[in-house]
């Protein structure tokens, strides 16, 4: 458990000691009673608060809480797989990426990339439980769900820069450097890289 | 003013106390459980909920000033 999660839980444990001893006691307002409450609907809450927000932002750049979805069990289970030549499993192997592999390949870079990541993720979970996505079975998902928006390249381009030697002679960079910066060809794309999670595409897509 | 005067301030607090409770609840649940939606809740509906339990203590603590 991280230092946020610990300290949510002291926090949430003393906090509620405080609230229902005033609920078991029922003692009069006197001002040590307020002082009490003070702790308990005030202080503590706002601690228990701040460290659950913390923690809860740690968890949704974890592997395990993207593949809490059942939709997204194929993606966790590829990924996971030691054998597996997907483009995002040999991503996910990277110590770099890791336990933190979804995150770090989906998350938008830039100024506001964190939460406009955020905000997107929760578009996701809106969808699973708002929009239906919970009852679906994993096959008809993989066969109709599509990522929002194309991958953008620049993601790739966090750590694989683009400026060293080597990217810029290989013929096929040199080539398409336009539409590279432009985003019209995917890194991630068949005759390129190949698609990062192939089996969640159809046959012409690959 | 009147309305601090009629404030029923035990009750209130009571109530203030188990909204308080339940929030510590999911954000609790958040934390341990950690698949989507107890931690989306933990970071919204939890602290939406603390935040009232609040607001009901602070109008107790007023009404109980406004008397005095």
């Amino acid at each position: 458990m991280s230092p946020f999660g610990a300290l949510a839980l002291l926090t949430a444990a003393i906090a509620g000691a405080l609230l229902v001893h005033h609920l078991v006691a029922r003692p009069p307002l006197t001002l040590a009673t307020r002082l009490r409450l003070l702790l308990g609907l005030g202080v503590f809450p706002f601690l228990c608060a701040v460290a659950t927000t913390g923690s809860g932002m740690e968890r949704t750049t974890e592997r395990e809480f993207c593949g809490s979805c059942h939709v997204m069990g194929a993606h966790l289970k590829d990924v996971e797989d030691p054998n597996s030549e997907s483009l995002a499993s040999r991503h996910a192997r990277n110590p770099m990426f890791g336990g933190h592999a979804c995150y770090t390949c989906h998350a938008d870079y830039g100024m506001l990339g964190y939460p406009m990541t955020k905000l997107t993720g929760m578009s996701h979970v809106w969808y699973y439980y708002g929009g239906g996505y919970r009852h679906w079975p994993l096959d008809k998902f993989l066969a109709e769900v599509r990522v929002a928006k194309p991958y953008p390249n620049a993601n790739c381009r966090q750590c694989h820069s683009g400026t060293l030697t080597s990217f810029k002679d290989a013929k096929e960079h040199r080539a398409m450097a336009r539409e590279l910066e432009e985003n019209t060809v995917s890194c991630a794309s068949a005759g390129c890289h190949g698609v990062a999670h192939p089996f969640s595409k159809r046959k012409d897509e690959l | 003013m009147k309305l601090l005067a009629k404030w029923p301030s035990e009750k209130a607090v009571r109530f203030a106390c188990l909204l308080g409770l339940v929030a510590l609840a999911l954000m609790v649940a958040g934390v341990l459980l950690g698949t989507s939606l107890p931690v989306v809740a933990s970071m919204s509906v939890a602290q939406g909920i603390g935040v009232l339990a609040g607001l009901l203590y602070v109008v107790t603590v007023a009404a109980e000033a406004a008397r005095k």
